[in-house]
């Protein structure tokens, strides 16, 4: 079990934003979906090091990324 | 390296890994991204075992995407963090010996420009404080007196991180690591300054805080190189383990830097900002 990051995409669409994609440290682990204007998470990159969530929630006070456990092969 | 290479030859495509086919369909070969498009293409670099949170593995996902040419660009590095990432990219990477990259790159470049005369080939070092300012000081130093024309980037995390924890030239006076328990003695090493006594014509000093002017920073610093002489990049890339910095608060700490002693820097030559102007004329006018 592990911690990965996980985007709320309905909220996320409202603010056609891509800052936790800019500043996460792995790659293609956040990418951006234009058709629907919401990031989402690639989970198997994901290292679980909430970076995205002090962009999204400390900084832009948007809480569109939430934290959730995994099994490994989820 | 070069575009031909990097094709799949006719009827391979179904033969090939996913990921080398979106490399090739959604990725940078033969084309400029704009850093600001990250996540909307296939980045270079892959899946690595760099720590969570670790700034220096973001500082080289946004090194990876601001290449210039990717498909005529050899990475050179060696023991350190920074090679668990570079050796995971689709660029050619070398690994020079410790304390040996800016040697190794001297005669690499060198080369390049003998068997490709028509063309550039970009040869970067990416390494450590501890390869480049401490155990690979003397190779460094002396690259930039022969004014080879590569690019040197120390992705600084102020210690010797892969080997867990001595201090380094760069570590700040007074701090604290595993392997200095009295606290560092000295200074913490002004490469900056060294960098431009030594002959480099491009120098800049960077937080890892915003990508676009970290992208701006490494174009330069690769394009003055080809036509001008050494160019040296000191990024902060903290080691959030070292310096037990909560990964949650890791852009924070840039950030904090940024405002004391890692303030953006850029210092050039006359020659070298005269061609920037030129080429951004032209920018401007395409
Ligand atoms: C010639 C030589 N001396 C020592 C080592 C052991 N060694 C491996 S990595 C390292 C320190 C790395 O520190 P730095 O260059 O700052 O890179 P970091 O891991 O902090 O990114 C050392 C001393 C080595 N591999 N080769
Ligand atoms: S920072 Fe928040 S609002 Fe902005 S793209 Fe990411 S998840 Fe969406
Ligand atoms: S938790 Fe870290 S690795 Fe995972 S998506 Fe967020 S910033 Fe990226
Ligand atoms: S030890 Fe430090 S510098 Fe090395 S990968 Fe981990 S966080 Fe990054
Ligand atoms: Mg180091």
């Amino acid at each position: 079990m592990y911690f990965v990051a996980k985007v709320k995409e309905d909220e996320c669409a409202k603010y056609n934003c891509k800052q936790c994609v800019l500043f996460c440290p792995e790659p293609n682990c956040i990418n951006f979906l234009e058709k629907k204007s919401t990031a989402w998470v690639w989970p198997d990159k994901c290292k679980g090091c909430e970076i995205c969530v002090y962009v999204c929630s400390d900084l832009l006070k948007r809480n569109c990324i939430e934290m959730v456990m995994v099994q490994a092969g989820d | 390296m070069g575009l031909e290479y990097v094709k799949i030859a006719p009827g391979f495509e179904k033969y090939m890994p996913r990921d080398y086919v979106d490399l090739v369909k959604m990725g940078q070969f033969g084309r400029q991204v704009d850093v600001m498009d990250l996540g909307q293409f296939k980045e270079l670099v892959e899946d690595h075992p760099m720590c969570a949170g670790c700034y220096m593995a973001y500082f080289i996902r946004i090194f990876y995407a601001s290449l210039p040419n990717p498909e005529d660009t050899i990475v050179l590095g060696t023991a350190g963090c920074a090679r668990l990432a570079l050796s995971q990219a689709a660029v050619p990477f070398i690994y020079g010996n410790y304390g040996d990259t800016n040697a190794v790159a001297s005669g690499l470049k060198r080369a390049l420009t003998i068997r490709f005369p028509d063309k550039h080939k970009d040869v970067v070092v990416i390494a450590g404080d501890g390869g480049l300012m401490d155990i690979g000081f003397g190779m460094t130093m002396h690259s930039w007196f022969r004014r080879e024309k590569f690019t040197t980037i120390m992705v600084d995390n102020e210690v010797y991180g892969n080997t867990g924890g001595q201090e380094s030239g760069m570590s700040p006076k007074g701090v604290q690591l595993k392997m200095a328990p009295k606290g560092k003695q000295f200074d913490k090493i002004n490469a900056v300054e060294l960098a431009k006594v030594s002959g480099c014509v491009y120098v800049a000093r960077i937080s890892p805080t915003n990508p676009k002017r970290i992208a701006k920073v490494i174009r330069r610093a690769i394009l003055a190189a080809r036509h001008f002489g050494p160019t040296f990049i000191h990024a902060y890339t903290s080691c959030n383990i070292e310096y037990s910095i909560p990964t949650r608060e890791v852009l924070a700490d840039a950030r904090n830097r940024e405002k004391k002693d890692f303030k953006f820097y850029e210092w050039m030559t006359d020659e070298v900002k005269e061609y920037f102007e030129e080429m951004e004329k032209k920018e401007v006018k395409a």
